[in-house]
């Protein structure tokens, strides 16, 4: 049961400046900053670890600034790690540390393996592309290069996250924020991913698009099955979306749970001003 | 056959740390077997414990001390005050369900797709769902008009209604069920009443909270009443 994992994480940790081991130490909720005291360093994500199992969806909530958009940046190589130790099932079979790969094997793990959505579609999406093209694009670096097969499975991508299949060939600057979301959706879904990452998708969307995406990515996750990570500062969404919860603050976990128990029984004192802030 | 739950010196208390760190003892020493197949209700004032206890089973509350024993299906002896939270995931999923007095429902899907999407992601698929959802709602009399309505716009015995259904339909092992005919007339609760019974012949296990001493009388083998986060008595019905 416990070996039943599709991502382990170990001791992940991020540090901005001088990367020693003691700054851990010196830094976290127990002094009420991530900046160590001695040498001005930064610790971004410190000492992670988490089980993520198939089909899951996990969501780590927190304020800005607490490390949960690093933790999946790191997760999908956009961040270098400072250490630590990533398995994943579906890289030789989770017996290799996924960020010691090769640049080359990086890519492919990313590009075929994982599908990240951005908080801001500029990040996820090219604007100089058509919202077709930037499937196409994804297919592309994950070998699909039969034309009329990518036209189609682009098609089928925008009809399922409801972007009219009429408008694919417009550029996504064009489209409104809801819209742009989706078609970054459909892109990071593209290739059938078996994890999917998806930093605070609704954050700066009114609330019936956010209604939109959210139902969106349950009915995904209901028909498709992927393991997600959902990072939210919006309790409604880990709510909505998640079984468990990591809460972070100052880049460490201080507690997790499941979610119903998060919200309602939270055990630590940051985590009860959290519940206590929700509307 | 084994105890299906075995509660050991459970205690409870909460510790909020943004009001000074005040604290509140909500249950102590609480000790209970429960046998398979049998259904205990669970009395006692407003205030004296019995949604915290039920929840500390379900795990929404995690113990403060002591031990909440449950055997599964396949004779493997979990305790919720310790277990990883992926065990308790895979209980909830299979085994244990919990009903509580408000309907707690992800917004946007229609009454009958919440109740057939209990099954189809246990076993079936959501049209066999769907099919059993439609029977259940026939006998504790939804109105059909709103089966395809999204229940966080009905009234306080509608939602009840779908909440039981949603119990109903899971089959599960150990049902914890808080207040199931609070705001209900009488022929609806006694057909609520009717189908918890059904329930409990399929082979599930039933703790009730209620208040309500006609569902007390016709469901409960055995009482037991709570006062101040203690059990204090046993009544033999």
């Amino acid at each position: 049961m416990e070996s039943n994992w599709l991502l382990r994480v170990r001791n992940l940790t991020r540090i901005y400046g001088e990367s020693t081991p003691d700054v851990l130490e010196r830094t976290g909720p127990r002094f009420n900053s991530n900046i160590c005291p001695k040498t001005g360093a930064v610790v971004a994500c410190g000492g992670i670890s988490f089980d993520l199992f198939p089909g899951e969806v996990l969501g780590i909530v927190g304020e800005s600034g607490s490390g949960k958009s690093t933790l999946v940046q790191m997760l999908y190589f956009d961040q270098e790690a400072s250490w630590g130790e990533v398995n994943f099932r579906p890289v030789e079979d989770g017996n290799a540390n996924i960020l010691e790969l090769s640049n080359q094997r990086k890519r492919y793990t990313r590009n075929h393996l994982m599908g990240m959505v951005y908080q801001n579609p500029r990040d996820g999406l090219n604007f100089r592309f058509s919202a077709g093209g930037n499937i196409a694009e994804k297919l592309l670096m994950a070998g699909v290069f039969h034309v009329g097969n990518i036209r189609v499975r682009g098609q089928d991508l925008l009809g399922k996250t409801e972007v009219p299949v009429k408008r694919m060939d417009e550029s996504p600057a064009r489209f409104s924020g809801g819209m742009q979301q989706r078609v970054q959706i459909a892109k990071a879904i593209a290739n059938n991913p078996p994890l999917l990452l998806l930093d605070e998708i609704t954050s700066g969307l009114d609330v019936s698009v956010q209604a939109k995406v959210l139902d969106l990515i349950r009915g995904l996750q209901q028909d498709l099955g992927i393991s997600m990570i959902v990072v939210s500062h919006d309790l409604g969404v880990i709510r909505m979306l998640t079984d468990r919860t990591l809460v972070m603050k100052h880049g460490r976990i201080v507690e997790q749970g499941l979610t119903d128990q998060i919200l309602q029984d939270p055990q630590n004192g940051y985590t009860q001003l959290l519940v206590s802030s929700l509307l | 056959m084994g105890k299906l739950l075995e509660i050991v010196d459970l205690h409870k208390r909460f510790e909020l740390h943004i009001l000074n760190e005040k604290a509140i003892e909500a249950l102590d020493q609480v000790s209970l077997q429960m046998e398979e197949g049998e259904i205990i209700g669970l009395t006692g004032k407003t205030g004296s414990g019995k949604s915290t206890l039920m929840k500390c089973i379900y795990r929404t509350y995690l113990a403060s001390g002591g031990s909440i024993f449950f055997t599964t299906a396949q004779g493997e002896r979990i305790d919720f005050a310790t277990a990883s939270e992926h065990d308790v995931l895979r209980i909830r999923k299979t085994e244990m369900t919990y009903c509580s007095q408000f309907l707690q429902v992800i917004p946007r899907v229609p009454a009958i797709d919440v109740v057939a999407s209990t099954v189809s992601s246990r076993d079936s698929s959501i049209d066999q769902g769907r099919e059993l959802a439609r029977g259940i709602f026939e006998t504790l009399t939804l109105p059909a008009e709103l089966w395809d309505a999204y229940p966080a716009t009905f009234s306080g015995g509608e939602q009840q209604r779908v909440n039981i259904a949603r119990a109903i339909i899971a089959r599960p092992r150990l049902l914890l069920v808080d207040e199931p005919t609070a705001s209900l007339d009488l022929k609806t609760k006694d057909a609520v009443i009717d189908l918890l019974l059904g329930l409990k012949k399929g082979g599930t296990s039933i703790i009730l909270i209620t208040h309500d001493a006609h569902t007390l009388e016709r469901m409960a083998n055995r009482t037991l009443h709570l006062e101040h986060g203690r059990l204090k008595e046993i009544i033999c019905a």
